[in-house]
C-alpha cells in the first residue's frame, strides 16, 4: 500500500512538474541560444537513432550513374545549398541562424564532429530517409512531399560526391542549362 | 562662441554615427544575397588533363558542358536561319541603317 502511495505521489509530482516547466514559459525556445550539452545530447542521440532504425531497410540503388550528378546537383543548389553550404563556402546566413547548425555537407563525414553517420551504405540510406521525411522542429522539410523518389536518390548520389568537388567543378555540375 | 561650435558636431555626429552604422548593416543584408541565380556552367575552367575520365564527376562535367554547347549551337543554327530570315527586306534594313549612319555623321 506504501509502495502504491510513493508511487502515486512520484506520478503526480512529474505531472505537476512537467506542467508547471511547459505552462510557466520558463524553457527558452530561441535559436540563438544553444542547448545544455546533456538536452544536446539527448536530442541527438534520439535523432540519429530514429533514423538509422527508419532507413535500415532501405534498399541503396546503385548511385555511380552521372546523370545522377547533374539532376542532383541542380536540386542541391536550389534546394540544399543555402544550409548545407558547398565546395569552398564556411558559413551562409541560414548556416549561422539555424539551431542545430546544418551540417556541412561539402565536407567529408568524417571531419564532422560529433555522432558516428556509419558505413557508406548506411550514410546514404539515412540521407534518402532525412531528406525524404525531413526532421521535426529542425528546419529540414520533408522533400518527400513534392519530389519522387528517383529525383530524391540523385540529391543522395549528389551528396555523396560533394566532399570531394571542388568549387569549379560544383559550378559546373549545379549549373543550369 | 567655441562651445556651439562643439554642440553643433556633437549633434552632427550624433546623427550621423547611426546613420552610417545602420547603412552598413543594410548593405550586409542586401535582399539580392539572397537571391538564387540560374546560372550557366562556365566549362572554361575544366582542366581535361586531369579528369578521369572514368569518374562519374568527369563524365557528367562532359556532358553538361557538351549539352550546354550543343545548345548554343542550336541558337546560332545558320541552316534554320536562312529558311526563316528574308535577306530582302535585311539588305533594306541596313542600307537604311547605313543612309542613317551617314546622315548622322554630318
Amino acid at each position: 500500500m506504501k509502495k502504491l502511495k510513493l508511487v502515486l505521489f512520484l506520478s503526480v509530482l512529474g505531472v505537476g512538474v512537467t506542467a508547471a516547466v511547459i505552462y510557466s514559459g520558463i524553457v527558452n525556445v530561441a535559436a540563438d541560444e544553444p542547448h545544455s550539452d546533456l538536452v544536446y545530447w539527448l536530442l541527438e542521440a534520439t535523432r540519429e537513432n530514429s533514423i538509422t532504425k527508419a532507413a535500415e531497410n532501405i534498399k541503396v540503388p546503385d548511385l555511380t550513374d552521372p546523370e545522377l550528378l547533374l539532376s542532383g546537383g541542380v536540386d542541391y543548389e536550389f534546394m540544399c545549398a543555402s544550409c548545407h553550404l558547398k565546395p569552398g563556402q564556411r558559413k551562409s546566413d541560414m548556416s549561422l541562424g539555424l539551431y542545430p547548425t546544418p551540417p556541412n555537407l561539402a565536407v567529408s563525414n568524417d571531419s564532422h564532429e560529433g555522432h558516428e553517420h556509419g558505413d557508406d551504405r548506411q550514410a546514404d540510406r539515412n540521407n534518402f530517409w532525412v531528406i525524404k521525411h525531413g526532421i521535426k522542429a529542425s528546419g529540414m522539410p520533408a522533400w518527400g512531399k513534392t519530389h519522387d523518389d528517383q529525383r530524391i536518390w540523385a540529391m543522395v548520389a549528389f551528396i555523396k560526391r560533394l566532399p570531394s568537388l571542388t568549387p569549379e567543378q560544383y559550378q559546373i555540375l549545379t549549373a543550369i542549362e | 562662441m567655441k562651445t556651439g561650435l562643439i554642440n553643433t558636431i556633437s549633434k552632427i555626429a550624433l546623427v550621423l554615427i547611426p546613420t552610417i552604422t545602420l547603412s552598413m548593416a543594410a548593405t550586409a543584408h542586401d535582399p539580392s544575397m539572397h537571391v538564387k541565380k540560374a546560372e550557366k556552367a562556365d566549362c572554361s575552367k575544366m582542366d581535361h588533363s586531369k579528369m578521369d575520365m572514368n569518374d562519374p564527376v568527369a563524365i557528367a562535367m562532359m556532358k553538361k558542358c557538351m549539352q550546354q554547347a550543343e545548345k548554343s549551337n542550336e541558337k546560332m543554327d545558320h541552316s534554320k536561319m536562312d529558311k526563316k530570315m528574308d535577306h530582302s527586306k535585311m539588305k533594306k534594313m541596313d542600307d537604311n541603317n547605313m543612309k542613317k549612319d551617314e546622315h548622322n555623321n554630318h
